[in-house]
């Protein structure tokens, strides 16, 4: 680590350009009119087909820092580039078109939509960015997380591991270059969400898709690429595999 | 835990974090209180209008003699000089106008002398001098309202003169309900050319024997033709005459309520169904079914006081802008009227506050006993937070088939006591089958058409269609309530639309003469001033007047009902003319049956209320005597509601010899311009206050006054689409705040603000799609039972069933983007909702 600058390469430097990289980036929250600081400068960058996992202690800033590299927020100060692009450049509508063509998201609780079946959850985000083939795109997503058969189904009629595995075929169906988890496993049992984190793996390493996930599971940890440790806002430290 | 903290914890403090919501709701509740309300004062006030006008001077008289086209002189003298202790008072009651304003006031002519003579004159003069016995009849006394000073002039049209009058005194009118021209009663006949007669006369007879008794003595020692009747039977004859107006507008003014009633429905449903945990929680902690029951309730009836309270107060300034309606309406179809003051009493107001209590309470009844049966272990499982609550789609939809049969078998019985009870449960019915069908109409129609919306909306639709499904019971509420009131509209608007048109068609019919004349002053259906008979002659030979028909209309009263007596003369009869009998015959028959016979037409409200028939028989008080007719035929009418009965000139003129007609009508020859006869009749009515109309003119009159007859019903048709329409933006709200975490995962999703806004403005515009479309089916139902049942059964006339297509399409669709304006606040919140923060929610 080049602990002069902060800026840490995450994966081989080469012909390679960051898929996200965040430059001294912080966030600050005012609540009850006290200033929290739940980024403090923080600086990364995430190339294509690496795994990253964020780990730290609850109330570390690893949701907020995911949010800003996801374009969703932006940071009090510093710059966060997603392909190139900075947030900061753009309005409303401007992050909307980057997250829509960049950024996948999976939650911790899933967040299928309960009255859409489980396809339509899954084409939703190439829907809702006006894309021509959704349903195909949808489709073939679907069996890739070997979930074909359930296309019909409504998410309740669901088991939790297969509701995260249609919400990751969601999140890829618009095949974006980040895929941002929040403590994708959090909810699932060891074995269901191993299968899963084998998933991610597979995304990352076949599909070239850059992976920033938070979590507390060492298991996750474990298998990914790179693990970036943080306390109060800041990069601890940093670990290579 | 105690009663009232349950209910602060689990009702009134999330109620206070939802200001907008509970607002709007309270607003609901309180514009379907005050409409009631409002109407209810304001008919008080234009019925007791009658009380004021027309009894005013009657004193502590007992009884009052009256006769069809007024009483001889002479019966005057005949009472006068019975063997026994009775005051004897005269009486003509009629209108003038007063020029300098255009108001219309009542007249009313006493004996100055023999009532100044009586000490009685007091009853007018409350206190003033000036009626005293003044030397000089001449001149008239005024009331105070009409701002004239004594000695001063006030130019009146009476009958078809302006004259300019001394004013003589002025007296105190206040206690009188308005302003009022007292003459002397031998002036006023010469005034109004009635010489020789008087209109009533007022009698004081002695305690005992009973008035009934008193009654049948004078009766016996009067001709025939002369009625003794209690005074005040004129006022009371009115408001039953009123009755099924003022009846079925009490009706229509519940509809707001009961669209109010949907939304209190829906928010304790909301209500209940956001709670479910903490319902659960209480239950847990011992709180008992019942209490959770009562909790519930008083929140819907926390909202039905609020809503009450300010209803009150809302209702009382409605009703001052419903009385100025109403009062037209009674004016132009039944009687001449001054409106009375309009009171609030203590009466009124309690119903009020039961009327909005009792219903929020009634229609909180379902959810809040759905609260009661969760159990404590259901509510506290998890994923309860969506708004699924069952809803029981088929059996619904099998008792709705049910209930709509009922409803139409209900539309085949008469009417009961004059009022179509069966008709209106007809209505009631219907209203609930559609109620109960809609969540089986909506989640088929929503079903179906999710992937057409995808296509011709975009992604929005399908989500807004899948969204509507899943809260099925809220989007059938909201429904229901929206089309409950679009159901009104669209059945009164095709009701009115109807009743214009027959009414139109029926004139263009019957209105066949080109110039129509009439004295001037305001149109009332109950005063007939007259034109000199010597003008009619005189108009008649004028070059170019082919024919010359005279009206001449009486006020009568026919077995307890006030009614209008008319003979014309029919020379100038059009053959071609179309049938306006319901026999079918054509106009020449019928009219040369009348010829030469004690023979009457009725018309279709008149033979309504009176059950009769062609070929009956009836008996009319004409002057001093009764006489038999027999009905020829019964004709199509839609001049007054209170009836006619149409007789040949020479008949009536038999029995009341005054020649004077109150309306002529001109048919011009042919090859004869319009405008130069027109130019001459003007020559000729020189000096005379006489209006002319051109058959044009006078349809566009005609038309006029019938449109203005139904703004009131407008207006609380456009009151119902208010209170839904709100009612959908407060439920709008509620379902933001409900699914707040949809919107931010859609955020995170990639959909832009403009597409959060959108799926919420779609889903508002599917709710009113829905509504229209369930609203205009119920509507047209509705439209059937009023035009061929209510109407029919309350009114007697018979209305052509057309469709207004313009004026329902363009209010249709005013309703639906009104729907789709009520979502765009609810729009914006949600757009400023904090994806990050609202996804994480639980
Ligand atoms: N909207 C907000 N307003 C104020 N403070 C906030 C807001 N969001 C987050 N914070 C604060 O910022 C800090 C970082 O929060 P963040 O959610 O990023 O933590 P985390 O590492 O994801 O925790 P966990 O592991 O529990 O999910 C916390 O102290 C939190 O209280
Ligand atoms: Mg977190």
């Amino acid at each position: 680590m080049n602990s002069a600058t902060g800026r840490v390469p995450l994966t081989p430097v080469g012909q390679n350009h960051p898929v996200a990289s965040l430059d001294r980036v912080s966030k600050e929250y005012r609540s009850a009119g006290q200033p929290v600081r739940a980024v403090d400068g923080v600086s990364l960058e995430i190339f294509p087909g690496s795994f990253v996992a964020l780990v730290g202690r609850s109330g570390c800033g690893k949701s907020t820092l995911l949010n800003l590299a996801g374009a969703m927020d932006f940071p009090t100060s510093g710059e966060v580039r997603l392909d190139g692009v900075a947030t900061s450049s753009l309005d409303d509508a401007g992050l909307t078109r980057l997250r829509r063509e960049k950024v996948g998201f999976i939650f911790q609780s899933f967040q299928l939509l309960p009255t859409l079946s489980v396809i339509e959850n899954v084409e939703l985000p190439l829907l809702l960015a006006g894309a021509p083939g959704a349903r195909e795109a949808a489709k073939l997503r679907l069996d890739w997380v070997e979930l074909e058969s359930y296309a019909a189904r409504l998410p309740h009629q669901l088991s939790g591991g297969q509701m995260q595995r249609v919400a990751i075929a969601r999140a890829l169906v618009h095949e974006p270059k980040l895929l941002l988890a929040d403590e994708p496993t959090g909810n699932l049992d060891t074995v269901t969400g191993n299968l899963i984190l084998a998933l991610l793996r597979r995304i990352a390493t076949e599909q070239n898709t850059a992976i920033l996930m938070a979590t507390h599971s060492s298991e996750a940890a474990a298998l990914s690429d790179v693990v970036v440790h943080m306390r109060d806002g800041r990069i601890e430290q940093i670990l290579q595999h | 835990m105690s009663r009232l903290t349950l209910f602060y914890r689990l009702i009134l403090r999330p109620l206070f974090r939802e200001p907008l919501r509970t607002a709007l709701t309270v607003l609901a509740v309180a514009l379907g209180v005050a409409v009631v309300l409002a109407i209810d004062l304001a008919g008080n006030a234009a019925a007791g209008s009658f009380r004021s006008s027309i009894e005013t001077l009657m004193g502590d008289s007992d009884l009052e003699v009256t006769a069809t086209g007024g009483l001889p002189d002479a019966v005057v003298g005949t009472l006068a000089t019975l063997p026994y202790a009775i005051r004897v008072r005269p009486r003509i009651q009629d209108f003038v106008t007063v020029v300098a304003t255009g108001q219309t006031v009542p007249l009313i002519a006493i004996d100055l002398i023999g009532e100044s003579a009586d000490q009685q004159i007091i009853t007018v003069a409350s206190g003033e001098e000036a009626l005293k016995y003044p030397g000089n009849l001449d001149g008239v006394w005024l009331g105070s309202s009409l701002n004239a000073k004594a000695g001063s002039t006030i130019r009146l049209l009476i009958n078809d003169h302006v004259r300019d009058y001394t004013v003589r005194g002025v007296f105190d009118d206040s206690a009188e309900g308005g302003a009022i021209v007292v003459m002397d009663i031998a002036v006023a006949q010469n005034e109004l050319g009635r010489t020789g007669r008087v209109d009533s006369v007022l009698l004081k007879v002695p305690d005992s024997p009973p008035l009934a008794e008193w009654q049948s003595r004078l009766s016996g020692a009067l001709p025939a033709g002369a009625m003794v009747r209690p005074v005040g039977s004129r006022t009371s004859e009115n408001q039953r005459m009123l009755a099924a107006f003022r009846w079925n507008l009490r009706v229509l003014s519940y509809v707001a309520l009961l669209v109010g009633g949907f939304l209190i429905y829906n928010t304790i449903s909301v209500s209940v169904v956001r709670r479910r945990p903490e319902i659960g929680i209480v239950r847990a902690l011992g709180a008992s079914r019942r209490s959770v029951l009562a909790a519930f309730l008083a929140e819907a009836a926390c909202f039905g006081f609020a809503g009450a309270v300010l209803g009150c107060a809302l209702g009382r300034v409605l009703a001052t802008g419903a009385l100025k309606l109403l009062s037209a309406t009674v004016q132009a179809l039944y009687v001449s009227s001054r409106p009375g003051a309009i009171e609030l009493t203590p009466a009124s107001l309690v119903i009020a506050l039961l009327i909005g209590v009792g219903m929020s309470v009634i229609a909180a009844l379902p959810p809040a006993s759905e609260a009661a049966r969760v159990s404590p272990m259901e509510a506290m499982s998890r994923g309860q937070r969506e708004y699924a609550t069952r809803v029981h789609q088929g059996r619904d939809m099998l008792i709705a088939l049910g209930l709509a049969a009922g409803g139409i078998i209900c539309a085949v019985p008469p009417a009961i006591a004059g009022k179509p009870l069966f008709g209106y449960l007809s209505a009631i019915l219907l209203i609930a089958a559609s109620a109960l069908a809609i969540p089986a109409v909506a989640d088929g129609l929503l079903h179906t058409s999710a992937h057409g919306l995808q296509k011709i909306i975009g992604v929005e639709g399908l989500l807004a269609s899948r969204s509507l499904i899943g809260s099925l019971r809220r989007t059938s509420v909201l429904v229901g309530a929206l089309s409950t009131a679009i159901a009104m509209m669209t059945s009164v608007g095709i009701m009115v639309g109807s009743f214009r048109q027959t009414v139109t068609t029926w004139m263009n019919d019957q209105l066949q003469a080109d110039l129509y004349l009439r004295p001037a002053g305001n149109p009332a259906s109950d005063q007939h001033p007259t034109i000199p008979n010597e003008l009619a002659d005189q108009l008649a030979k004028l070059p170019g007047v082919a024919g010359l028909d005279r009206f001449r209309a009486y006020e009568f009263s026919y077995e307890g009902l006030p009614a209008t007596l008319g003979a014309a003369d029919f020379h100038a009869v059009q053959p071609f003319r179309k049938s306006a009998f319901l026999s079918g015959r054509s106009a020449s028959d019928v009219y040369s049956d009348l010829q030469g016979n004690d023979a009457v037409v009725v018309s279709e409200p008149f033979a309504h209320k009176h059950h009769l028939r062609r070929g009956d028989s009836i008996t009319l008080p004409l002057g001093d005597r009764r006489v038999p007719f027999h009905i020829v035929d019964v004709s199509y009418d839609y001049a007054s509601e209170a009836g006619y009965v149409v007789m040949d000139r020479a008949t009536l003129l038999q029995y009341l010899p005054d020649p004077d007609p109150s309306n002529l009508a001109i048919y011009v020859a042919p090859g004869f311009d319009l405008e130069t006869v027109r130019a001459e009749v003007q020559k000729t009515i020189a000096g005379h206050d006489i209006l002319i109309f051109s058959n044009r003119n006078l349809r566009a009159e005609a038309i006029r006054i019938f449109d203005r007859t139904f703004v009131i019903t407008y207006a609380l048709e456009a009151i119902s689409i208010v209170v839904a329409v709100m009612g959908i933006a407060g439920a709008l709200l509620a379902l933001v705040v409900d699914r707040r975490r949809e919107f931010g995962l859609l955020r995170f999703l990639g959909a832009a603000t403009s597409q959060i806004r959108k799926l919420i403005l779609v889903e508002a515009g599917l709710i009113g799609l829905l509504a229209n479309l369930v609203g205009f089916v119920l509507g047209l139902a509705l439209s059937f039972i009023l035009i061929y049942v209510i109407n029919k059964q309350s009114f007697g006339w018979t209305i052509q069933f057309h469709w207004p297509a313009a004026i329902l399409v363009s209010s249709l669709a005013g309703v639906f983007l009104a729907t789709i304006l009520a979502g765009l606040y609810p729009a914006r919140i949600a757009i400023r909702l904090n994806p990050i923060e609202v996804v994480h929610e639980e």
